[in-house]
């Protein structure tokens, strides 16, 4: 645009200026050297049409990649401009763009002396985008070489007369080499727009080049799309300060602007759905059709334009974010929505803190897997919208206006199998096409077949394999696979090939564990039960010695150990495979078993600490479950009464203090719980008595233990450990005792208060006058404030001292604890 | 306060109950200055612990029972965590490495090269050599092991090893050519009820001599289980009158009923039944091992004398499958496929494949 101008007022120009000027524009390369004065562009649209004649070409002999801005920008005369605005809202962007896009003139002159073209040396052509994506390609003006040997012959005569040729004759000759020039390119292109483009057209997918442009463009589900709009729409009060389409007001979104920056309630959209389904054309569709400019988040140039932008993160469920890391990509994001403006004066830019500054421009994440795990803290975030495959109808339809335009003979019939075998992935099936396209084929069904194989395969499921295991195909699956006789009953490679494209090759053997043996086929002598069981075990014993050893070169033969279910348990009329949750469920009952043993594992292991050492022994791996825990749940039920601990008889009384010990020593409690129809109970923590608890029954000769015997057991067990613990303090207290006494006796009663702050202890002073001040060595000195110390306090350990006590209530935080005199003293 | 294994169990070498000639030994070693690595196995609640308990004492004096209990952190290669429980004195240090799983190895050696460049610095010390006791060794990873070899032979001026294992056939040949072997065996029936026997003596009550051989009978040379049972015995009859049932096991019990329906009836229905117990079984945490062999042992009772190779050589084969395997549940449902198929050939005589 900036060079298109710089050129303009050149050639504008030209007329009136000095030669000085003439030679710059003849060069045509120097245009940059030419001031741009204002009032010469804004001559340019109404400078006679023999102007912009020369103008256009001007424009195209630069050459350059700039050029690539179509007619919208060019705005050298308002019909190219329109015209070219029109080719890029037509719904049909086959016709070749390139003369429009130049942004020619249609009256120019088509016929000129084709001599001139002799002189020219041809290159190669240049490759121009155009913003919106388009690819161009231009011919390099190729170099004239008379032109400029006259140039340079006419500067060398112009030392002498100023200008050899006269100015006018000039110009006409560069309008009359320009026109030629223009003529010819126009026949170019002729050319190359009516042979069915070899190189040109096809370097670019038609993906891309069929890609809806506006709303009303978009194939699929229309609600999706008008809730994604709206959703973007309920931005515009943030965004563009007023609420721009209040046409139709409705109470709902009043309720949801309730934001102080009338943001929507849910300030993240989350497209998802399978892929090939559009999601991340609508979303620039939608952004463009709301006012806003689209930024990729990995967009390298974020261009600055007037408007305002709408952020895209595709591809998010690829983020990281499932761990707890606040680092992740995700939890930046929620970090970001969830970010309140500290002041009222956020509009100031003067503050640094990024942290606190909310964001008020929408974003839309784009994922494939809805319940990706990383996203698991964005979604309550995201107003979701889930994309559905469109009906197939309608995908047939946009594909055979497609191949019309391309020129593809294609059938209906072909399209839809097409469709059905991409399921409805729009792209997949384009690129298909275009593949086929290029082969020179027409679009058939056995074309179809050829090129779609292997595609989308990887689609299938856990569960979808297992069926097809334990089932023979059905014709229609076969029609659709389109297998014939022979290759139906080829299967292993078939199977093979599903089972390695799910991946989870041990979920299907779990799979195939829960269903074979529920089949009815019958089978005599176990025979093939047994291979069946066999095949199973071989995938186990491979796979594991793949995971121990590293060896995952094995993963290859891994499917082929499932296979066999299929000639030995295949059934026409079997039943579908149900998912098997018992594999799942005796999984998690061993982990919470597992945890019952770990909890027992270390109420033991403090049993040791407490008893010298004492049940160490039973803490090892088999011994625990095997021995220990059955055996254990015998000893903690003896058959008890619940009678008042008074009137027990001695016999009942050793044996509930023997309970009480065994179980307080190994911290084995009863719990009380209420249930859900409000019934009291004690539980057993840990509740260890599952270990002797199969099918949900108790063993047998394990009484029952009343609520009541429990409840005193309970008791008495609380009683023994608050006895314990006050006891272990009660040890811990004799051993501080020792140390106060050292401490007191060696020290007057400054040194008391420095080194020990204990406000609940205050020795009296007389105490320590009454000691005989002993010097360094031991012996009595005279005066008693000086030295006593540390050999000295040890000898006078044993003496006895009268101690007073102060006890400041409630004025300390620390933990209280039963203190005794004696401890003291 | 401890239960009765724990209380009435021997100190001191002298007081051990049997295998004397064991005890003579393992004196004249610890007297003769010149202790070397040892290897006690043998089958579980022989008294291998005990007895190193007891030479641990007669070694360093009463001073190796004051046990104090670390839980010290490792860290994997892979940076992971292992909280290991170590049981310590002054003189000794006590570990199973099988806490750590995979990562044994790790531990071993950063547990061991600790100790030896510690030297002994109680000059009152009766030996200048710290022990260290590894409870079931036989789990020990080969890396492990293979790590053992070296710093047993490098440190011996200051550390000597105890392991303890139940067999020796899962430890390499040169971990086993660098200790003493002591073989514990299992008490004999008379020797199991004199200590039960003593047990009841030393807890105050009279023991009837059916109910000690009942016990004794049940728990198959296994002395701590012995007493177990006879204290849960004691608690649940405190009187110790009328028809006693000696406890057995409930996974035993449930164990035996598997094997009472592979016998029964040969399915698939009855493959799913018992796919069902073996999954109640595993998942009350009980060893798949310990399954597969009570099962086939109670199966084989009940088979023809014709079958019982059979059905033991299978499972023996699907035991080791399980062992390098990862999903149990496989390995023990194809030796019941197995056994049912051989049962069933067996029972008809005649090879059924053609009513397919």
């Amino acid at each position: 645009m900036f060079t298109a101008t710089g050129l303009l007022s050149t050639s504008s120009t030209s007329l009136p200026k000095p030669p000085e000027d003439i030679l710059g524009s003849s060069m045509f390369v120097s245009n940059g050297l030419l001031g741009i004065s204002p009032q010469t562009v804004h001559e340019v649209p109404e400078s006679e049409s023999q102007t912009t004649v020369l103008n256009a070409p001007s424009f195209s002999f630069l050459g350059t990649g700039l050029l690539g801005t179509d007619g919208a920008s060019s705005g050298s005369s308002s019909d190219t401009k329109s015209t070219s605005l029109s080719r890029l809202q037509s719904p049909d962007p086959d016709f070749p763009p390139i003369s429009e896009a130049l942004g020619l003139p249609p009256f120019l002159p088509r016929h000129s002396e084709s001599s001139s073209t002799v002189m020219r040396i041809p290159r190669s052509t240049l490759r121009a985008t155009t913003y919106d994506g388009q690819t161009i390609y231009l011919r390099r003006k190729s170099k004239v070489i008379y032109t400029a040997a006259d140039a340079s012959h006419s500067s060398s005569r112009s030392m002498g007369n100023l200008l050899g040729i006269p100015i006018h004759r000039l110009m006409d000759r560069l309008s009359t080499e320009t026109a030629a020039n223009l003529e010819r390119r126009d026949r170019e292109l002729q050319a190359q727009s009516s042979i069915p483009g070899k190189a040109a057209v096809e370097d670019m997918l038609w993906v891309d080049r069929y890609r809806p442009r506006k709303f009303i463009e978009l194939l699929g589900n229309e609600r999706v799309a008008r809730d994604a709009l709206s959703w973007v729409k309920q931005w515009d009060w943030c965004v563009f300060g007023k609420s721009r389409g209040k046409k139709r007001a409705r109470d709902g979104d009043e309720d949801a602007n309730l934001d102080e920056f009338h943001r929507p309630q849910e300030k993240i959209l989350l497209l998802s759905g399978p892929p090939g389904l559009g999601k991340t054309t609508l979303a620039h569709v939608v952004a463009r059709q709301a006012g806003y400019e689209v930024m990729e988040i990995n967009a390298s140039d974020a261009r600055t334009g007037t408007k305002p932008v709408l952020l895209v993160i595709d591809e998010i469920d690829g983020a990281t974010g499932s761990g707890d890391n606040s680092n992740t990509f995700i939890h930046k994001l929620v970090q970001l929505i969830n970010a309140k403006p500290r002041k009222k004066e956020r509009s100031s830019h003067h503050k640094k803190s990024n942290t606190g500054r909310p964001i008020l421009r929408p974003i839309i994440c784009i994922c494939n897997d809805q319940n990706a795990s990383s996203l698991a803290k964005l979604r309550p975030h995201a107003y979701q919208i889930r994309f559905s495959r469109p009906a197939d109808v309608h995908i047939v339809k946009r594909l055979k206006e497609i191949c019309e335009i391309e020129g593809l003979k294609a059938d209906s019939r072909a399209l839809s199998t097409l469709v059905s075998v991409a399921k409805g992935d729009l792209r997949g099936c384009l690129n298909t096409l275009q593949f086929i396209k290029t082969r020179n084929e027409d679009v058939s069904e056995a074309v179809i077949r050829k090129a779609t194989s292997g595609m989308k395969e990887a689609d299938t499921t856990v569960h979808s394999v297992l069926n097809n295991l334990f089932t023979p195909l059905t014709k229609k699956r076969t029609m659709e696979l389109g297998l014939t006789e022979e290759e139906e009953s080829r299967y292993v490679h078939r199977l093979s090939r599903d089972i390695e494209g799910v991946g989870r090759d041990s979920a299907i053997a779990t799979g195939c564990f829960g269903h074979y043996a529920t089949l009815r086929r019958h089978d005599a002598n176990f025979s093939r039960h047994e291979q069946g069981i066999e095949w199973l075990t071989t995938h186990d014993r491979l796979s594991s010695a793949m995971y121990t050893d590293g060896d995952f070169a094995l993963i290859q033969y891994l499917p082929y150990t499932l296979v066999p279910f299929y000639p030995l348990f295949q059934e026409k009329s079997g039943e579908r495979v149900e998912r098997n949750q018992a594999d799942w469920e005796h999984l998690q009952l061993t982990r919470s078993n597992g945890e019952i043993f770990k909890s027992l594992a270390k109420c033991l292991h403090t049993a040791t600490a407490r008893y010298g050492g004492n049940f160490r022994h039973l803490i090892s791996t088999p011994t625990l479950q095997i021995e220990f825990a059955p055996v254990l749940n015998r000893i903690i039920s003896p058959p008890l009464r619940p009678v008042n601990s008074q009137v027990t008889r001695p016999q009942e009384k050793a044996l509930m203090n023997r309970l009480v010990d065994i179980m307080a020593a190994l911290e084995l409690r009863f719990v009380q719980e209420r249930a859900e129809d409000g019934t009291l109970s004690y539980r057993l923590d840990p509740p260890i008595d599952v270990f002797v608890t199969y099918d949900g029954k108790r063993a047998a000769d394990i009484a029952v233990s009343r609520y009541a015997v429990r409840q005193l057991v309970s008791a008495e067990i609380d009683a023994k450990l608050i006895a314990r613990d006050t006891e272990i303090v009660e040890k811990g207290k004799r051993g501080k005792h020792d140390f106060f006494g050292k401490s007191s006796s060696r020290s007057d009663e400054t040194e008391i208060d420095s080194t020990h702050p204990s406000k609940r202890v205050k020795i009296d002073t007389r105490d320590i006058a009454d000691k005989p001040p002993t010097d360094f060595f031991g012996r009595p000195i005279t005066v008693p404030s000086e030295t006593t110390n540390k050999a000295a306090a040890r000898k006078n350990v044993e003496k006895k001292y009268r101690v007073t006590y102060k006890f400041l209530e409630g004025n300390s935080a620390a933990v209280r604890r039963p203190v005794k005199m004696s401890m003291f003293l | 306060m401890s239960l009765w294994v724990d209380q009435y169990r021997p100190r001191t070498l002298d007081s051990l109950h049997y295998h004397q000639g064991l005890s003579d030994r393992l004196k004249s070693l610890a007297a003769s200055g010149d202790f070397p690595h040892m290897l006690f196995y043998g089958p579980s609640g022989a008294g291998k612990k005990t007895r190193i308990s007891c030479t641990l004492r007669q070694l360093f004096g009463p001073g190796v029972e004051k046990l104090k209990i670390d839980q010290r952190v490792f860290l994997s290669p892979s940076k992971r965590k292992l909280e290991i429980n170590i049981v310590q004195s002054n003189y000794h240090l006590e570990i199973t490495p099988s806490e750590a799983g995979n990562y044994d190895r790790v531990v071993i050696q950063e547990l061991l090269k600790e100790i030896a460049q510690t030297q002994q610095v109680d000059l009152s010390a009766k030996q200048r050599f710290k022990v260290v006791v590894i409870n079931e060794a036989d789990s020990l990873s080969r890396d492990a092991q293979a790590a053992l070899r070296r710093t047993m032979e490098k440190y011996m001026s200051n550390m000597r090893i105890i392991l303890c294992a139940n067999s020796t056939s899962r430890l390499i040949a040169p971990i086993k050519s660098r200790c003493l072997l002591m073989r514990v065996a299992a008490p004999s029936v008379d020797e199991m009820n004199t200590v039960m026997q003593f047990v009841a003596k030393r807890a105050g009550f009279d023991l009837p001599p059916d109910a000690a051989d009942k016990i004794v009978e049940d728990s198959g040379g296994n002395l701590r289980k012995a007493i177990l049972v006879l204290e849960a015995l004691k608690m649940q009859s405190p009187d110790l009158t009328g028809p006693l049932s000696i406890a057995k096991p409930d996974w035993e019990v449930y164990c035996h009923k598997v094997a009472d329906l592979i016998v029964s009836e040969q399915s698939p229905a009855r493959v799913m039944e018992v796919r069902a117990k073996f999954y109640e079984l595993l998942s009350h945490c009980i060893p798949p091992t310990i399954i597969l062999k009570t099962v086939a042992e109670r199966v084989v009772e009940r088979v023809d004398e014709a079958l019982k190779a059979d059905i033991i050589h299978w499972a023996a084969l699907y035991e080791v499958r399980m062992r390098n395997g990862n999903k149990k549940i496989y390995h023990l449902e194809a030796w019941v496929v197995k056994v049912m198929s051989l049962y069933k050939q067996f029972f008809y005589n005649i090879d059924m494949s053609e009513f397919d």
